[in-house]
């Protein structure tokens, strides 16, 4: 710590669960909050404020107008700066808390280098937006030792699950695999409400502390879901999936995702500013309700071969096995934020 | 949709697919129980590997109607012949005469030549058909023209070149010619005497049935080469440089031998079957394709109408679809493969007013089949009768 003055974090260590050896815990244990937006903002925040040592905050976004509505730590500011998401919020971070250290990284999180963003971490956050990435994060986190906060918000409900490799089951044991996009609406198709999304990075957070300060057998063992609007709330319990069904992760230990075996493929079209994302299996779509879907944000036109869809500057052709080709840009990874954005994966 | 139906390769002008049985035989067994390093050691295998691989390059040689078979080079493919040769050629600098129609190995060298100030380059233009006129390349020759350089057909439209002529007329200036057979190497008769050709450079992945990896450049007697890449060559280690000796002064480090084995079967697949049959199959597919595809109405075909003046490609546009997008669904839905946009190929493209979309490319090679052609042309009606009223 670089502060050894804790006095700072006297309302949070007069919890008997906490006491001074949990925050000595928590200010000397290093974090990293993959994928900075709604979630991903809310981590950040809560984590500085309890006083995690040394934080490194990744992702390759910008900051843009419609994600003030939830994304708590930035600004119209940071917008007119035209400040990276994990820049910004480095910033933020600093100022709320000048005792921890602070690492952004500006860069896509993906197979190739998820193992060297979680490298020499004790905890790995979910700020994520797609499952692909997700199943990254999974593979990498259990096959280094490291545990995981996974969190996710769509409308107005949310989910969150905790995992101690060796300890817990996995991401895998809990979702095979990905559900399809006809069932899987997007923060960009079906919008999302800003508290909801605070209430479930708080509780990914309420985890980060307990297991930084050392309260393992207080972290949650369901599947937790809740709605914020109905306030219904199921715990589902997930602990005898554990080693009992042969989980390809944690049970055989093919890390597929991380390997690059699994998950999508994209490719940069020849002389096009577009790029080619395919699924390793593939769909089959069924446009009619895809178009519902995507009708409420964008333009849309399809016939049996192929799903159209503009919105502003991008236009996405899509394919029935789930293949698409994204127009205006030729950047890989933003093609994929698309990709998962309205199409989801 | 149709998981269970057989894919349909129609891209072999980027890579031949499937090879000949013999060309994975004779690479398995290689590798296996053959591969030493050849020319580096005396013993009995090393001394075998290099014979296959003499071997390869007398085929070759025979196959182009080269005399000396040390004149063939090999290389990574032709990407890397093409360079070996244009800056081989032209460490001097110089005036270039080349054409619209290159492949992008041809383009981008010159283009970092001229760029870095050390050529002049003139580029003819060509027909609406995709053909280049020998009379443009005379006008082009000027008394400093060291290199005219140019593909023996375009691998877009499929469209072959008066090589024999420009050949004769390069002949008989200083200049050296040097023909890109990126898409004829294999599939269409080339002779470099008769043709005139003093540096030509070969995939050995496409019509010549190796694997990737392989790829030659015959080096003419006319012609002088700066080094490629110096190193090691087996014989002659006390050297303080690159032997001057061809293939060896081109050839340092060690080669792709097991690529070369397969290749040397699959040009030996080629003599065996002989080039005239080869051409003859290839002819009657692509001509069939061109007049199935011809008779739909939304169809745009481009290059040359009479297939005798193509290779085995065609390029078309459907009307109302992108060419990637026409390229995806043939994939999915009908499990054809074909390529879409540009390839490699973007001034061509500028000149028959496709660019940047491109076009698609369809180019079925010795082993597809007339009902392949069949089907493919109907699945291009289907997709037409499905964006006309969607
Ligand atoms: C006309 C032409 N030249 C050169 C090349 C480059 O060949 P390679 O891929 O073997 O380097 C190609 C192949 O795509 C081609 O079609
Ligand atoms: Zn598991």
């Amino acid at each position: 710590m670089n502060n050894p003055d804790i006095s700072r974090y006297h309302r949070q260590y007069l919890l008997p669960q906490i006491g001074e050896e949990g925050q000595r815990k928590i200010s000397s244990s290093r974090v990293v909050v993959l994928g900075c937006g709604a979630l991903g903002s809310i981590l950040a925040n809560h984590l500085a404020r309890a006083g995690a040592g040394w934080m490194r905050i990744v992702d390759r976004d910008f900051v843009e107008l419609n994600n003030l509505q939830r994304q708590v730590l930035f600004d119209e500011d940071d917008i007119r700066r035209n400040l990276p998401k994990a820049i910004a919020a480095k910033e933020k971070v600093e100022k709320i808390n000048s005792s921890i250290t602070v690492e952004a990284l500006v860069v896509d999180v993906n197979y190739a280098n998820i193992e060297s963003l979680i490298e020499g971490t004790d905890l790995v956050m979910d700020g994520m937006d797609n499952f692909e990435t997700r199943f990254v994060i999974n593979d990498a986190c259990v096959k280094n030792g490291l545990p995981w906060i996974y969190g996710g918000c769509i409308g107005t409900h949310g989910i969150t699950m905790t995992i101690i490799p060796g300890k817990t089951p996995c991401l895998r044991c809990v979702f095979e695999s990905a559900p399809p996009p006809e069932l899987s609406p997007t923060c960009d198709t079906a919008g999302v409400l800003g508290p909801a999304v605070n209430i479930i990075a708080s509780l990914q957070a309420t985890e980060a502390i307990k297991f930084l300060s050392g309260n393992i057998q207080a972290l949650n063992k369901t599947l937790y879901t809740f709605d914020a609007w109905t306030h219904e709330a199921k715990a589902l319990k997930i602990e005898n999936l554990h080693q009992k069904i042969n989980c390809p992760t944690c049970g055989q230990k093919n890390f597929e995702y991380l390997k690059g075996e699994k998950g999508s493929r994209s490719a940069s079209l020849c002389g096009r500013n577009a790029v080619q994302i395919s699924r390793d299996e593939p769909l089959n779509l069924d446009f009619k309700d895809l178009a519902a879907k995507l009708k409420r944000v964008g333009e849309v036109t399809y016939n049996v071969f192929l799903l159209k869809f503009k919105t502003g500057e991008y236009e996405i052709t899509l394919f029935p096995d789930g293949r698409a080709i994204i127009q205006g840009t030729h950047d890989i990874a933003q093609a994929r934020t698309l990709y998962s954005k309205y199409v989801s994966v | 949709m149709n998981q269970a139906k057989k894919l349909i390769y129609f891209d072999n002008a980027a890579t031949t697919f499937p090879k000949p049985q013999t060309v994975y035989d004779r690479m398995d067994q290689f590798i296996r129980s053959e591969a030493a390093n050849p020319g580096r050691s005396g013993h009995r295998m090393a001394v075998e590997a290099e014979a296959v691989i003499d071997r390869a390059r007398n085929e070759i040689a025979k196959l182009f109607g080269v005399k000396d078979p040390h004149r063939i080079v090999f290389t990574l493919n032709c990407t890397d012949a093409l360079n070996m040769a244009i800056k081989g050629a032209l460490e001097n600098g110089g005036h270039v005469v080349s054409t619209q129609l290159e492949h992008n190995s041809v383009l981008r060298p010159l283009n970092a030549l001229v760029k870095a100030g050390r050529i002049s380059l003139t580029r003819v233009p060509h027909s609406k058909e995709g053909v280049v006129d020998p009379a443009d390349i005379r006008k082009s020759i000027k008394k400093e023209t060291r290199l005219v350089v140019m593909t023996h057909a375009s691998n877009v439209t499929g469209s072959l070149q008066p090589v024999r002529e420009i050949g004769k007329i390069v002949r008989e200036t200083d200049a050296w010619f040097l023909v890109d057979a990126a898409q004829t190497a294999g599939c269409f008769p080339i002779d470099v005497e008769a043709d005139a050709i003093d540096l030509l450079a070969f995939p050995g992945h496409k019509a010549l049935f190796g694997p990737m990896g392989t790829g030659g450049l015959y080096v003419g007697p006319r012609v002088e080469l700066s080094a490629w890449r110096e190193g090691g060559t087996g014989g002659d280690s006390k050297s303080p440089t690159q032997p001057e000796e061809l293939p060896f002064f081109l050839e340092g480090g060690t080669p792709n031998a097991v690529g070369i084995a397969g290749l040397s079967e699959g040009v030996r697949f080629i003599l065996q079957e002989g080039l005239p049959m080869i051409r003859q199959h290839e002819f009657h597919l692509i001509s069939r394709l061109r007049e199935g595809l011809g008779a739909i109405p939304a169809v745009t075909l481009y290059g040359p109408m009479d297939a005798k003046h193509t290779t085995s490609t065609l390029a078309f546009n459907l009307k109302g679809v992108e060419p990637q997008e026409i390229g995806a669904i043939l994939d999915q839905s009908f499990g054809i493969a074909a390529r879409a946009g540009l390839h490699c190929a973007p001034m061509i493209h500028q000149s028959m007013g496709t660019y940047p979309a491109g076009c698609l490319r369809f180019s079925p090679g010795y082993f597809n089949t007339r009902e392949e052609v069949d089907c493919a042309v109907q699945a291009i009606r289907e997709i037409q009768k499905n964006f006309s009223n969607p």
